[in-house]
């Protein structure tokens, strides 16, 4: 038996007869972790919470919950008997009930540890306007957070999120996603969310697993997804970063015709001589007025706490700089910008 | 297939089956050896049957589609006196059926008739008759049909042009148009999906009516098949001949099928649509636009029910010789029955449907539900058809006892061919009802621990309870309307308005007719009152 307190293993989904995601390996190592699905949409990650759920089977692999098998080629317990809660994206509430009723349909009639309050979930997700109301009277975030509420306060073993927050208020969200990490991790609520923000899965989730192309790419924690992406479709899903043509001049250095010598720590060991692709991220450099190397704006975008300046280098490639805002001085559009010289990497990674 | 066999897949599959076995029958008749009745027809009558279902065909559309459009328009964008009124008072027309349309329009216009009367108490004794226009024969079935049948039209046509948005309107002004330029080339065709089902269903109607052109004496293909299995007791012509209408039926059938599908494409998002602004009508035009909707109004409703009211009151004797307890008991009986049956199975089909998600269960549905497209005289013949083969092929091989006693000439024959008659109006009734209901909504029921029976019960059914209350009423509606099937199957002795009204008026008493013609009108009104609102819902209201 697995380990794991939720475990996918070697497993195909499929839905309708067309097969979506190929050999999942995914797991959630003790209860209360969450993990996350990322990836682009229509690659399958609503159908891997569906078949997890029990509403759709598989012919391959199995799925595990609590060291009991939920899912395999033989096994498929019902969706009624998992003890699994799905919020779906769309509005799936009852729509001839109020929102109290809708939520409290999914008390438990027994209290169990997990003791989740009826009240202090209303509260944490602003409900308490709308609880009189019917379904078609409210809005699509409110909608979504009533949905949430039900899944929350039926105290699954396993809670799905599918895209829990997309018609939430961007104002409201990131409360949302404070308070919502604290409950789960509080009443230990192991959860998976599919999201396509990455920003969401990397503040919510232990682990993120990324599914590009029909299979799992990178199943890891969040920082090493994004500091440490182990293939070029995870760095093009993230973008956050540009590769750059290199080559490997030493233990710790490389040189690039444009940007010159380049030191840092390598992740993984590359021979001298060999060509890479190196990663280049937005803070990996650092802005000098006095430097030597100038290279031209060609875009400027403001982020709030940075700017990301786009330049030109000679041979015409686009690279992405991190500046404060508060830095005094802010580069036009054609105007020349300073990379500080020599250029130091935390770790290095190519590909 | 088999991997989704379940009792809901089961239950489906059975309620369709049962439907589409007698529809099977009228085709597989056609090669089956008639009598020389066929041949007589065939080199004599079968051209005038087809020539006048034709016509009448032709004529009923041209007609119910000008003053359905227009009518639909006046009230859908204009506002006038008594246009709220109108809205709902035009579909009181459904509450009389062509065939008491056609009672009253005789009564009326025959020598020494209502209208005769009139002119003689308003300037004393005169030869009034030959002034007085006869509407008989086919115009009078046209009329008669017509003025019936209009509500399709006008109700398709009415929803479409409230889901018109004011953003198409003014759309359409922006680039110039305006008046009858507006009508024709923007409002008009985004209706024309809507206008084209409503057309087929009154097509349908028509080619299916057999009270009105059977009082009337035309010969079309609905009364020819009543008369080859009546007057001649040959099954199987009938049964040719119906194949030979259905040709027809099923052709408007797809007709009015695609036309539905490409109706879909003319209801506005909830984003898009704007809600439109009534124009108020000066004066003139608003006197105009009372006149015409008065008129339909009139004709289509008051005019039959004042003719079966002033008959009633004239000769009060028929009143009291007549059994309306008897015969209200009778109808109340055949309708909540019916009904009751008609709903449960087809709640019972649509939710085995909708777990089941299974194309060869679609595909049965799907043709199940052409039932409705097929004439009640043909589904009754085909019936009798059908219980003569298991009587004479099986029962009678097995050296059992004759079944056809409980089937022919009996309540349970009955009530099983209103069934497959009605079915699809109560499948598709209740399956609009679950279009509402998100598959989401299901599958959050599973995940909170319900089972396919308790969601079933405890959401489906409290959710879907006013789209049953709907389609109850709409069904007991055509069962109170409906002729020919009770004429066939009907129980000896076993009478409801609309035969006591249809028996009286072959024999020629059409004040007797009058009584329980008005008992009919009176019922199918407060069944139309009672629904109006689903009737004429608007979604955006």
């Amino acid at each position: 038996m697995s380990k794991n307190f939720f475990e996918i293993k070697d497993v195909n989904f499929a839905i309708g007869g067309k097969e979506k995601v190929k050999n999942v390996n995914i797991y959630i190592e003790k209860e209360g972790d969450i993990i996350c699905l990322l990836g682009p949409s229509g690659i399958g990650k609503t159908t891997i919470l569906r078949t997890i759920a029990g509403l759709e089977k598989i012919n391959k692999g199995q799925i595990t919950l609590k060291d009991k098998i939920i899912s395999s080629d033989k096994i498929h317990i019902e969706p009624e008997k998992r003890n699994i809660a799905l919020s779906f994206q769309e509005n799936s509430l009852f729509p001839h009930y109020t929102v109290e009723k809708n939520i409290r349909l999914g008390e438990k009639k027994i209290s169990s540890d997990k003791n989740i309050n009826f009240k202090d979930i209303i509260n944490i997700l602003n409900l308490n306007n709308v609880l009189n109301k019917y379904p078609h009277q409210i809005s699509a975030g409110e909608s979504q957070r009533a949905s949430l509420a039900r899944s929350l306060i039926s105290e699954p073993d396993l809670l799905l999120l599918d895209e829990p927050l997309s018609n939430v208020d961007q104002s409201f969200k990131e409360d949302i996603q404070v308070e919502l990490k604290k409950i789960l991790k509080q009443k230990k609520i192991s959860t998976i969310i599919v999201t396509h923000d990455s920003y969401e899965a990397f503040y919510l989730g232990n682990k993120c697993a990324l599914i590009l192309e029909n299979e799992v790419k990178q199943f890891d924690d969040p920082y090493n997804v994004y500091h440490f992406p182990n293939s070029i479709e995870v760095v093009n899903f993230l973008n956050r970063g540009i590769l750059l043509p290199a080559k490997v001049t030493g233990g710790d250095t490389l040189e690039n015709d444009d940007l010159g010598i380049i030191k840092g720590k390598f992740i993984k060991h590359y021979p001298t001589g060999s060509e890479v692709r190196l990663l280049l991220q937005p803070e990996d450099l650092e802005h000098d007025d006095d430097s030597n190397l100038q290279l031209e704006v060609v875009d400027r975008k403001f982020r709030g706490t940075n700017f990301i300046y786009t330049l030109k280098t000679q041979s015409n490639l686009l690279i992405p700089v991190a500046v404060h805002t508060h830095h005094w001085e802010q580069h036009e559009i054609h105007e020349k910008f300073g990379i500080k010289r020599p250029i130091q990497l935390e770790h290095i990674v190519c590909f | 297939m088999f991997r989704h066999l379940n009792i809901w897949f089961l239950s489906s599959f059975f309620i369709s089956f049962i439907v589409i076995v007698p529809i099977l029958t009228v085709f597989s008749s056609f090669f089956e050896n008639t009598s020389n009745y066929f041949e007589i027809l065939k080199n004599t009558f079968l051209f005038e049957y087809t020539l006048n279902s034709l016509i009448l065909l032709t004529s009923v559309l041209i007609f119910t589609f000008i003053i359905g459009t227009v009518s639909a328009y006046l009230v859908s964008f204009y506002e006038f006196p008594f246009s709220n009124f109108f809205k709902w008072g035009l579909i009181l027309s459904f509450a009389v059926p062509p065939y008491i349309y056609a009672y009253s329009l005789t009564a009326f216009f025959e020598n020494y008739g209502t209208a005769y009367t009139i002119l003689k108490n308003l300037f004393g004794e005169g030869s009034y008759n030959k002034y007085i226009p006869k509407f008989d024969g086919m115009l009078g079935s046209i009329i008669s049909i017509s003025f019936s049948l209009f509500g399709y039209v006008y109700i398709l046509t009415r929803a479409s042009f409230l889901y018109q948005s004011q953003n198409l309107i003014d759309l359409g002004k922006n680039l110039g148009f305006s008046g009858f330029r507006l009508f024709s080339s923007i409002i008009l065709p985004s209706a024309r999906p809507a206008i084209v089902a409503g057309l087929s269903l009154v097509a349908m109607e028509t080619l299916a009516e057999f009270g009105a052109v059977d009082f009337f004496s035309i010969n079309t293909l609905t009364t020819g098949i009543y008369n080859s299995w009546i007057a001649f007791d040959d099954l199987a012509f009938a049964n040719q001949l119906s194949f030979f209408l259905l040709l027809f039926i099923f052709a408007l059938f797809i007709l009015e099928n695609i036309s539905r599908k490409n109706a879909k494409y003319h209801f506005n998002s909830r984003g898009g649509f704007k809600r439109k602004k009534k124009i108020l009508l000066n004066k003139y035009a608003a006197f105009w636009a009372l006149i015409f909707c008065f008129f339909i109004f009139f004709m289509s409703f008051l005019f039959p029910l004042s003719q079966m009211l002033y008959w009633t009151i004239k000769f009060p004797e028929n009143l009291l010789s007549l059994n309306v307890t008897g015969l209200f008991l009778n109808t109340v009986y055949l309708v909540f029955f019916s009904s009751l049956i008609l709903i449960i199975f087809s709640l019972i089909s649509n939710y085995g449907n909708r777990v089941s998600n299974n194309k060869f269960l679609n595909i049965l549905s799907t043709l199940s539900i052409s039932g409705y497209a097929i004439p009640g005289v043909i589904l009754a013949i085909a019936f009798i058809t059908f219980v003569a083969w298991i009587d004479e092929d099986i029962i009678k091989t097995l050296g059992l006892s004759s079944i056809k006693k409980f089937f022919i000439g009996s309540i349970l024959g009955l009530i099983l061919v209103y069934f497959i008659r009605f079915y699809s109006l109560a499948f598709n009734g209740i399956k609009s009802g679950y279009e509402k209901i998100n598959i989401y909504v299901d599958e959050s029921a599973y995940l909170l621990g319900y089972s396919k029976r308790k969601t079933f019960m405890n959401i489906h059914v409290p959710f879907l309870r006013n789209s049953l209350l709907f389609v109850g009423i709409l069904v007991s509606l055509e069962i109170i309307r409906e002729l020919p099937i009770a004429l066939i199957l009907r129980p000896f002795n076993f009478e409801t308005f609309a035969t006591t009204a249809y028996i009286s008026a072959s024999e020629d008493l059409l004040e007797a007719a009058a009584v329980p013609s008005l008992f009919l009108i009176i019922i199918a009104t407060l069944f139309i009152m009672i629904s109006s609102k689903y009737i004429l819902r608007d979604n955006h209201e």
